[in-house]
């Protein structure tokens, strides 16, 4: 018995892991989530900014990874427009730029933020780190324009932001190393504070730089989403996310258990 | 004197640029922007020789009908496709987004979706505490996916709730973040850190030669 469970066919392993985010997903719970510390700075930070202080949100994760960043992105956005926080939107990969423009739109629709006055989108330029050490200097030597093509100096909200000495926060909402690369040429040469939102994969990385202060929030994950949701006293996309991964990992630490108990029985045996 | 002039170059920037960063001086700051500045119209030629590559290595499969041949098509197909209606109306063209959000976007999050079935049935079939190190790897990793998820600490305060540890899953979860984790990850950063800036020197003193390609 012990042999066939352990070469359990992984066709069968497959159906169990798309049971257990169909049906979290068709049929949601309501699990109490408890706030990450690192998620309830970065929500703390934000709130205490002043009306009218900017912000700019790097939208630096592709479509093979926006479940986990685009809620997180979602939840501040709506914190900002309700706080007047104006937000300029960038990203540093291609082939995010169309998903991060219609969110923006989307939140901005339903916040009743004006393009150009709240909020602005100024899209992709090639280059990461010559884009980040750039915008140091002068954000217009980056970008002439904002996504839709708008010149920069027409931009009344772009009016008195010249460089990060103007900026409040950093916030990257990342899928890889942009974070690190962030706090190594904009926070360590400019000063600019930095917050960070990250897919679960790449959590780990990141607490060395919250010990030191270098970022002042992180949310991680699809915890970290939900948490912030919770923060703002919404539930979306981030809690329904939550919800269902915790099915999956009950059930990968579920497999991996009995895994290593049909190991265990079978070693002895064999002895 | 194909290598020398990229190596001289090479030594030149490299001083410099590390002078600019220690030095807030209005001469060495300007120098700073300047070359920033050509980097910004160097950078986008890498993109054009990606697409050469790309362009080379594919005509070259379909040309030779290597295996999985047709594949190719695809990709110039979706390539010939984007960049004409990219190009001609720009990113904000109706077909453009649409094409964006119903082909790249699922297919994009599909394949990568397909790791949590992989992971699933990798985890089953290796994850094993076959030693002492290994049985630590096991137990921390156990402990950080149930404190990464609130059924963790619900399913803690529930059988578990006649110990004095409330959420027990999630502090257990933050305590190895923020002790093994961030002391190896530090090690880890210092370690590629100083491997960084001795390549670095290497590379600017001529010592590392590798990334002028070989021959001469």
């Amino acid at each position: 018995m012990f042999e066939k469970l352990m070469r359990i066919d992984r066709r069968i392993i497959f159906i169990f892991v798309g049971l257990a985010v169909i049906v979290p997903t068709l049929f949601p719970s309501n699990l109490p989530i408890n706030v990450p510390e690192p998620t309830r700075q970065l929500y703390d930070y934000i709130d205490a900014l002043p009306t009218g202080a900017t912000i700019i949100i790097a939208f630096d994760y592709g479509p093979s990874s926006f479940a986990e960043p685009q809620p997180m992105a979602e939840a501040v956005m709506k914190h900002c427009f309700d706080k007047k926080v104006r937000v300029i939107g960038i990203n540093l990969f291609a082939e995010t730029t169309t998903l991060a423009d219609k969110l923006m739109q989307k939140v901005a629709k339903e916040k009743g933020a004006v393009d150009g006055e709240d909020y602005v989108f100024l899209g992709y330029r090639p280059g990461a780190l010559q884009v980040i050490i750039g915008m140091g200097t002068e954000i217009a030597s980056i970008f002439d324009s904002d996504y839709a093509g708008n010149p920069l100096a027409e931009i009344p909200m772009m009016e008195n932001i010249t460089n990060y000495e103007q900026i409040s926060l950093l916030l990257d909402l990342a899928a890889s190393s942009t974070v690190e690369a962030w706090i190594t040429y904009a926070n360590t040469k400019y000063g600019l504070q930095i917050g960070a939102g990250v897919t679960g994969v790449i959590v780990s990385q990141m607490y060395p730089y919250l010990q030191t202060g270098q970022l002042v929030g992180l949310m991680p994950g699809f915890l970290g989403a939900a948490g912030y949701e919770k923060l703002i006293e919404t539930s979306a996309e981030g809690t329904a996310g939550i919800n269902t991964e915790s099915f999956v990992h009950l059930l990968i630490v579920g497999l991996v258990v009995l895994g290593n108990i049909a190991f265990f029985i079978q070693q002895r045996r064999e002895e | 004197m194909k290598r020398q002039v990229p190596l001289v170059l090479c030594f030149v920037f490299g001083i410099a640029m590390i002078f600019t960063q220690f030095s807030p001086h209005t001469f060495s700051q300007g120098i700073h922007n300047e070359v920033t500045n050509w980097t910004h119209i160097i950078t986008p030629f890498a993109l054009v020789l990606a697409v050469a590559t790309l362009i080379q290595t594919h005509w070259v499969r379909i040309r030779r009908r290597t295996t999985h041949w047709q594949y190719s098509i695809v990709v110039f197909a979706g390539l010939i496709t984007m960049v004409a209606f990219g190009i001609r109306s720009g990113p904000k063209n109706r077909v453009f987004e649409w094409l964006y959000e119903n082909v790249q976007v699922p297919m994009d999050a599909t394949v990568f979706s397909l790791l949590a079935f992989f992971i699933a049935s990798a985890a089953y079939r290796a994850f094993r505490a076959r030693t002492f190190e290994a049985t630590l790897l096991l137990i921390s990793a156990l402990i950080v996916m149930m404190g990464n998820v609130p059924i963790g600490d619900f399913l803690w305060n529930t059988v578990m709730a006649w110990t004095p540890w409330d959420n027990a899953t999630s502090n257990a979860s933050q305590w190895i973040l923020d002790n093994p984790n961030l002391s190896s990850r530090r090690g880890v950063i210092l370690g590629v850190s100083l491997g960084a800036i001795s390549q670095s020197i290497r590379i600017i003193l001529g010592i590392e030669r590798s990334y002028l390609g070989g021959g001469d």
